[in-house]
């Protein structure tokens, strides 16, 4: 069609009430979730597979729950954090490289190579009853922030949700014009 | 198209902006309403979504809101972006400065809850010596609650306090749980009162529904979003303002609205902003000065009813919700701080994954161990008005429409860190009388600011050289200027401040409108 027919054309078309009173249906669409897989790629192999390994153990499958790594919960934190501010990425990669390092120390091997018994020494900060005061240990302070973001990622995922058979619904706003 | 004339011009639309307009409206005064934000068609703009639909699976977008806490990633589309509106602090001095730029303001997303405050307020100076009296009396002002809390249609119950005064409810009548029973008992036998929570109730309890829609329904009220206002302009042969300069937040159009009278319901720091921004109203060199709010202690304890755990709990033993007015310095006088502060307390959820020192399968047992067994109390101070706290205009940084930011500079002292301290020992000592097991107990303030109930700044007083403000809300500067929200404060309660300033808002209306019938505006 030439320029010209279609300048044409466009004051029929606005005239047109018929064309006004056509519905066009809309079409059902996904959340990225449910393509593919994600690509981790902020963390290093070493740090990632730190806290995969810590992930299984803050929040194991149990029963007919998946648990944070059916979740995918080590590879949305790698997004996550890759996204957060420079502060909560020292956080993380800190404290990931620091239970490499104490699982080096005493066991001579990574944290992801732990047995049970063996991360939980490691993981005795955890059994401090939890106070409003962040600890001044900085391994303390990622290990809180860890196993909150490991139960969130977990509990908000499609997995977790569809499994529990909660709702997992909010209100959402959208953008302002 | 020739330019339409107004009465007044309102800049802001939330609670004292709306009832402004309300009030003027109906009283067939033609009003233009100007709001820096967008409008909203609540039942279209706000949809269903589930939480790992989101793109970060319910945290909300890393760094996009580091001052406002009660941003998740559901409502941040409501919250004022930081980025555009930015402010400045001394980095020792954190303020959280929590806004939202929508037609309705913040009580679009409000808490509710529906308060009056007292003569243990209004006359505060008269209790204790500190600071200064508001200029009007609780019976000035009481009138103005009634006709506020049936608009907003307030629950509650009536309990004959002095320092917190009944209202026009509909009356809850509901009973307490037995948990409850226990801790009000608890609460009873040491001469601490309680009382339903009093909070407007309705699907949504907005300007955006409660008011705006009558003002519009006159005729008399135009509104327009997305006009960002730039600074009141005044005439110079007069020295009264005559309207404002305002700047389209989409195309970035400059504009003037003029009227007769102009009303600035802005919220507390914007339109102390504005002011300082236009340079006027501000002889007495207090403007931006005597900033306070509300201090919280979010779950200053948290606690468990040991009967309740593993669902083994009787029927009624768990649920429902109270509060406890303010106490201290009522009959007797406290050891280490003046005024006093209240709690809300709620029986039934589940206390967090935080509270258990666990993980794995054993952190998964005790929570579901202790689902609904948690009780759980948050303390609200009032923080006294100092004129070191205070506001003023940054020198280098400007929002996003190149109008200058603000500078705030508030901390609080120890009248407000003792009376934390005494809340927090206080609700221990009744939990455990009350035969619960608290897990956690602390006296950590959140930032000043993060409560969004910050007052002040634009005060009113019968003496022009140390308020801004007339009792009528209006500018001893300027008499056909009015400050009409939570700035105008002289002291606050630990009520929170809504419903006290729809009030005064409703009252410097009716008195606006007496005023322009006279010929004196």
């Amino acid at each position: 069609m030439k320029r010209r027919q279609l300048l044409q054309s466009i004051p029929l078309l606005y005239a047109s009430p018929a064309l006004f009173a056509q519905s066009v249906a809309r079409i059902d669409v996904s959340a990225t979730d449910v393509a593919g897989k994600p690509l981790p790629g902020f963390f290093s192999p070493t740090q990632l597979a730190a806290l995969r390994k810590l992930s299984e153990l803050m929040l194991p499958a149990i029963g007919g729950s998946p648990g944070a790594i059916d979740a995918g919960a080590p590879e949305f934190l790698d997004f996550l954090v890759g996204q957060s501010t420079g502060p909560v990425q020292t956080l993380y990669r800190g404290g990931l490289d620091s239970l490499n390092a104490r699982a080096t120390a005493k066991h001579g091997k990574a944290f992801s190579a732990l047995d049970a018994a063996q991360a939980d020494a490691i993981l005795s900060p955890l059994r401090q009853a939890w106070t409003w005061k962040e600890p001044t240990d900085s391994f303390a302070v990622f290990l809180r922030h860890a196993k909150a973001d490991i139960l969130t990622a977990t509990m908000n995922s499609r997995e977790w949700i569809t499994a529990s058979q909660r709702g997992g619904n909010g209100t959402y706003w959208l953008p302002p014009e | 198209m020739p330019v339409p004339t107004y009465d007044v011009l309102i800049i802001g639309s939330g609670a004292s902006g709306g009832m402004t307009a309300r009030t003027l409206t109906a009283k067939g005064i033609k009003c233009l309403m100007l709001d820096a934000g967008p409008t909203i068609d609540y039942d279209h703009d706000r949809v269903s979504r589930r939480v790992y639909e989101l793109p970060y699976r319910g945290f909300g977008q890393p760094g996009r809101f580091p001052h406002v806490t009660q941003a998740d990633e559901f409502n941040a589309n409501v919250w004022a972006d930081e980025k555009q509106n930015p402010y400045t602090y001394d980095p020792a001095d954190p303020y959280y400065w929590v806004r939202v730029r929508r037609i309705g303001g913040k009580t679009l997303v409000w808490g509710r809850a529906s308060w009056r405050m007292s003569d243990y307020e209004f006359k505060a100076k008269d209790h204790d010596g500190f600071g200064d009296n508001w200029p009007i009396s609780y019976s000035e002002l009481a009138p103005y609650y009634d006709k506020c809390e049936p608009i907003f249609h307030v629950s509650g119950r009536k309990e004959g306090l002095p320092q917190l005064p009944d209202g026009v409810f509909i009356e809850d009548t509901s009973t307490d749980s037995l948990s409850l029973t226990r801790f009000i008992k608890a609460a009873k036998q040491r001469e601490i009162p309680t009382t339903k929570p009093r909070r407007a109730t309705g699907a949504l309890a907005s300007s955006l529904n409660l008011l705006l829609p009558d003002a519009v329904a006159t005729g008399n009220l135009t509104v327009v979003p997305n006009a960002v206002v730039r600074r009141l302009t005044v005439d110079k042969k007069t020295g009264l303002v005559d309207g404002a300069d305002f700047v389209d937040r989409h195309s970035r159009e400059e504009r003037h609205a003029g009227a007769r009278i102009v009303v600035v319901g802005a919220s507390c720091l914007e339109s102390t902003r504005l002011l300082l921004n236009s340079g006027i109203a501000n002889s007495s060199g207090v403007l931006g000065h005597y900033l306070f709010d509300q201090f919280y202690v979010k779950s200053t304890v948290q606690a468990i009813v040991p009967e309740a755990r593993d669902g083994k709990g009787a029927p009624g033993l768990m649920g429902g919700s109270g509060y406890i007015p303010r106490f201290r310095n009522i009959d007797s006088k406290a050891k280490d701080f003046i005024r006093g502060y209240s709690v809300d307390f709620g029986s039934g959820g589940t206390p967090g994954a935080k509270y258990f020192p666990l993980y794995g399968e054993a952190l998964q047992k005790a929570i579901a161990s202790h689902g609904g067994t948690g009780f759980d109390a948050t303390t609200m101070g009032s923080v006294l008005p100092r004129i070191e706290n205070h506001v003023s205009i940054d020198p280098v940084v400007k929002d996003a429409w190149g109008i200058p930011a603000l500078h705030i500079q508030a901390r609080y002292t120890d009248n407000e860190f003792n009376m934390a301290r005494d809340a927090m020992n206080t609700l221990d000592e009744l939990c455990h009388a009350a035969g619960f097991e608290v897990l956690e107990k602390h006296d950590q303030m959140v930032p000043p600011g993060e409560s969004i109930h910050e007052l002040g700044t634009c005060r009113m007083g019968d003496n022009p050289k140390s308020s801004v403000l007339n009792r009528w809300n209006q500018s001893h500067d300027v008499k056909n200027l009015f400050v009409v929200d939570g700035s105008s404060f002289v002291v606050g309660g630990s009520q929170n401040p809504t419903l006290t300033i729809l009030a005064l808002a409703m009252r410097a209306s009716d008195y606006m409108a007496e005023q322009m019938r006279a010929g004196n505006l």
